[in-house]
């Protein structure tokens, strides 16, 4: 049983890259039927990624790309070329069968495809239209291209991820493609809720560049309030201290550890050296453990290259001090917190077999969590779109097909 | 107070949803955004205020409880009510106020509620449809659930820390309480859930939301390759995270004249890369461009070292490469997009009155964007407990000088 919140919500799904397919991704989780309408072209959208080794997989490397069945999960597939006349008319029907269409093209391209909302309202006064673009609608860049990591770039959030001694980074994955997809899906509830109530539609253009500022707000206000403009801080906070990733023993192990409070420190310091050194004067408040931050860095990892990350995690836990070991991604797998939790959903894909994907950060006494099911093969919802919706022939399916107006399989 | 809020027929999305909000620190955003969709939103904090009013930025570093920039942000749009919480009458107060409301979100460490006596099954014994938002590093149960969190803890937890930095360096932490805020955004998200999921049925839901959870969504893709190949993906510095020798190259950031930039080949045409940078060598590199990003990064180098970034960026948008300027916070404040966007907006605050600040996260044709100042600790106190609790001025007064409320 999956999340009923969305029932009996449609959504239309022409997104590329990694916000939009979120979004969709998020819709059908809570319940919504979402049609991701790709080009029967099919590959551009599929790639970057080799295809997944699976044996004894049907010989359809498309259908085993982890990009985008990470990202499509949940969702029927319709393959229709929107720049063919006829696939134009059978967009026009399907919205006027949907709730929401949901698009990140850049602005240009919407323009071409004439599926702006303007255009859409007259084919259903009240459809609700979602865009996401790079930087917005309006503005010296509008046009501009970018991916995730342009726009990191661009929010600052690229220059003040990083070491202090190094040039700005780039986070372990982009931040403002999850931000976008997931501020677009709530935006959208509510757009759905507004029409329940009014009976209006209505656009919502979430410029992604904006939804990632939201994060770096105390950035620009330091530059407002004190005339400073704040550079990379590494693994240090601005408030608590010692805070570090400290070298454990093994190869490649550490351990992550914040000291909110006097009294945190002082437990820590007895636990890795002597109670001296809880008492000593340079260590005593927050400010001198600031300024003598590498001095105590260096005593803590003296510690912690004794002993595992899972024992440096236990040991300083116990201590009732804030302490992670760095798991990766195959530990993370098999985390007991990880797995009572449910947060990789295993589902089967006809093609695949079982295999996880990562839900929404929630769990709801209601079931309204979880993942609503497998990445669609290419193509998969052709049949339903045209026989059970738009009561298509058999005989003119066909022609459509002849046409590569729809295919069932990737025509490049 | 200014409400700047752009001009529809109808009002907010959310008008009519009241929310107690119990969170502190980052996750102070999630109720931030619900504010922005239009519901009423009561900040209940102690009577020192919620911590997350310590943490700055403070105009010239002193630090004042009413103006820290953090509070000013995740706070706008929000009423306060200050009242103990750990007296029993400081729990009456809360728990009527939450009677009156549709949504509760709390970040308390997980059991906390249960000891002052406003569990989520405590309750919804008087206000059976309630939607509770549970925010926490570990969850509300499971072996992790008295484990001690933080930004840090929980991206170390959450995998997403060992993939940031460079391969030869300890694994370095991203911005801020960067996946805390993601958190909150899943939690808002949630909220919304939870309204429409009442909608439809009448009912209730509790959502508990965890951050080492948000910290594994944000990393996708490679925890699928990892199933399926037995590949762990490692930080890679600013490349991506997939390394097959075929995968698109660039994607990174490299040094030019006066700064930085980010670099972009372009998915469907590599070769433009080599447009950019004619007679260099680039072109014989595409076929493998991962495996040959030492190379690409060498003769990039040289090319950008003569140029400014905005020059760079210029010249490669003119391609339909995507390239941009890795832009810092001074230069984000000149930026003339955001200007002409209306986005940093200026909520005047009556001791911050001249300091902008993000606005809308979405704009919506139909439906305002609420933006409106953070309150003052207790702004709020005596009209909501007046209004909302029927509460008169001795009554107030009363639980003042006991110093219940504020």
């Amino acid at each position: 049983m999956t999340a009923q919140a969305l029932n009996k919500i449609r959504v239309l799904e022409l997104t590329t890259a990694v916000a939009g397919p979120v979004a969709g991704c998020v819709l059908a989780d809570m319940g919504a039927e979402v049609i991701k309408i790709e080009s029967p072209g099919g590959r551009s959208s599929r790639s970057p990624g080799a295809p997944l080794p699976v044996e004894g997989a049907p010989d359809h490397p498309y259908n085993r790309t982890p990009f985008f069945n990470e990202l499509h999960r949940g969702k029927k597939l319709l393959s229709l070329d929107l720049k063919h006349p006829d696939g134009k008319d059978i967009f026009v029907r399907l919205v006027k069968n949907a709730d929401v269409v949901m698009e990140n093209f850049s602005p240009k391209i919407v323009g071409r495809l004439g599926i702006d909302y303007a255009e859409l309202k007259k084919i259903k006064t009240d459809i609700i239209c979602v865009s996401m673009p790079a930087f917005g609608k309006t503005g010296p860049y509008e046009s501009r291209a970018s991916y995730g990591p342009g726009i990191d770039a661009m929010s600052g959030l690229s220059h003040l991820t990083g070491y202090p001694d190094r040039g700005p980074g780039k986070p372990a994955q982009f931040y403002c493609d999850q931000n976008a997809g997931l501020t677009a899906a709530l935006t959208v509830m509510g757009a759905i809720r507004h029409r329940n109530r009014t009976g209006q539609g209505q656009y919502i253009e979430l410029a992604m560049l904006e939804g990632e500022m939201q994060l770096i707000a105390p950035a620009l206000m330091e530059v407002m309030m004190n005339s400073r403009s704040p550079n990379r801080i590494g693994n240090k906070h601005e408030r608590f201290a010692p805070q570090g990733v400290y070298k454990c023993k093994g190869e490649n192990e550490w351990v992550a550890i914040t000291v909110r409070t006097d009294l945190e420190w002082q437990s820590l310091a007895e636990l890795i050296g002597n109670s001296e050194l809880a008492n000593d004067p340079r260590f005593s408040d927050l400010r001198a453990r600031k300024t003598h931050h590498d001095d105590i860095d260096k005593l803590i990892e003296s510690w912690t290259s004794t002993v595992t990350q899972e024992q440096a995690e236990n040991i300083i836990q116990a201590a009732g001090i804030p302490a992670g070991a760095l798991l990766n991604l195959n530990e993370a797998f098999t985390h007991q917190q990880f797995l009572h939790r449910n947060t990789l959903v295993h589902v089967e894909h006809p093609e695949m077999g079982t295999f996880p994907h990562t839900r929404t950060a929630w769990i709801s006494r209601n079931k309204n969590d979880g993942v609503a099911g497998p990445a669609p093969t290419f193509g998969n919802a052709n049949s339903y779109v045209l026989t059970d919706l738009l009561n298509f022939s058999a005989e003119d399916q066909q022609k459509l097909k002849d046409r590569k107006v729809v295919s069932d399989t990737p025509l490049d | 107070m200014a409400d700047h809020v752009n001009n529809t027929k109808h009002g907010a999305i959310l008008e009519g949803i009241r929310i107690a909000d119990l969170t502190t620190g980052s996750f102070n955003y999630a109720g931030r955004l619900l504010a922005g969709l239009g519901a009423e939103v009561i900040k209940l904090e102690t009577l020192g205020g919620d911590p997350l009013r310590q943490w700055g930025p403070f105009r010239n570093d002193e630090e004042n409880v009413e103006t820290g920039g953090r509070h000013l942000h995740l706070d706008a749009g929000k009423q306060s009510v200050s009242v103990d919480l750990e007296t029993s009458e400081g729990q009456m107060v809360v728990k009527d106020i939450i009677d009156h409301c549709d949504i509760v979100l709390e970040s308390f460490d997980p059991g906390y509620l249960d000891t002052v006596g406003l569990s989520f099954e405590s309750l919804i014994t008087s206000k059976t449809d309630l939607i509770m938002v549970s925010m926490s590093h570990f969850g509300q149960s499971g072996p992790y659930r008295n484990y001690h969190g933080s930004e840090i803890v929980d991206v170390a937890i959450g995998g997403y820390l060992r993939l940031t930095g460079d391969p030869e360096r300890e694994p370095v932490k991203p911005y801020d309480d960067l996946v805390i805020q993601h958190t909150s955004l899943h939690a808002a998200t949630a909220a919304m859930v939870g309204i429409m999921h009442r909608d439809n049925t009448g009912e209730g839901d509790w959502f508990d939301v965890a951050a080492i959870d948000a910290a594994l969504f944000l990393i996708g893709g490679p925890t699928q390759s990892y199933f399926f190949n037995g590949k762990v993906a490692q930080r890679n510095g600013n490349r991506l995270l997939f390394t097959e020798p075929q995968y698109l190259y660039p994607s990174t950031i490299r040094p030019c004249l006066d700064g930085y930039v980010h670099a972009h080949g372009n998915n469907r045409n590599q070769d433009l890369l080599a447009v950019l940078m004619p007679d260099m060598g680039l072109e014989t590199l595409f076929e493998t461009p991962m495996g040959n990003a030492d190379e690409i990064d060498e003769i990039m180098d040289v090319w950008l070292s003569t140029r400014d970034k905005f020059e760079v960026v210029k010249l490669a948008q003119e391609l339909r490469l995507p390239f941009t300027e890795v832009l810092t916070p001074d230069e984000i404040l000149k930026d003339p997009h955001l200007e002409e966007r209306n986005f940093l907006v200026n909520l005047e605050h009556p001791l911050e009155p001249d300091l902008l600040q993000p606005g809308h996260a979405a704009l919506m044709s139909e439906t305002p964007w609420i933006n409106r100042r953070a309150p003052l600790i207790g702004e709020d106190t005596d009209e909501i407990l007046e209004k909302l609790l029927g509460m008169n001025a001795d009554e107030r007064a009363q639980l003042r000088n006991k110093g219940v409320i504020r």
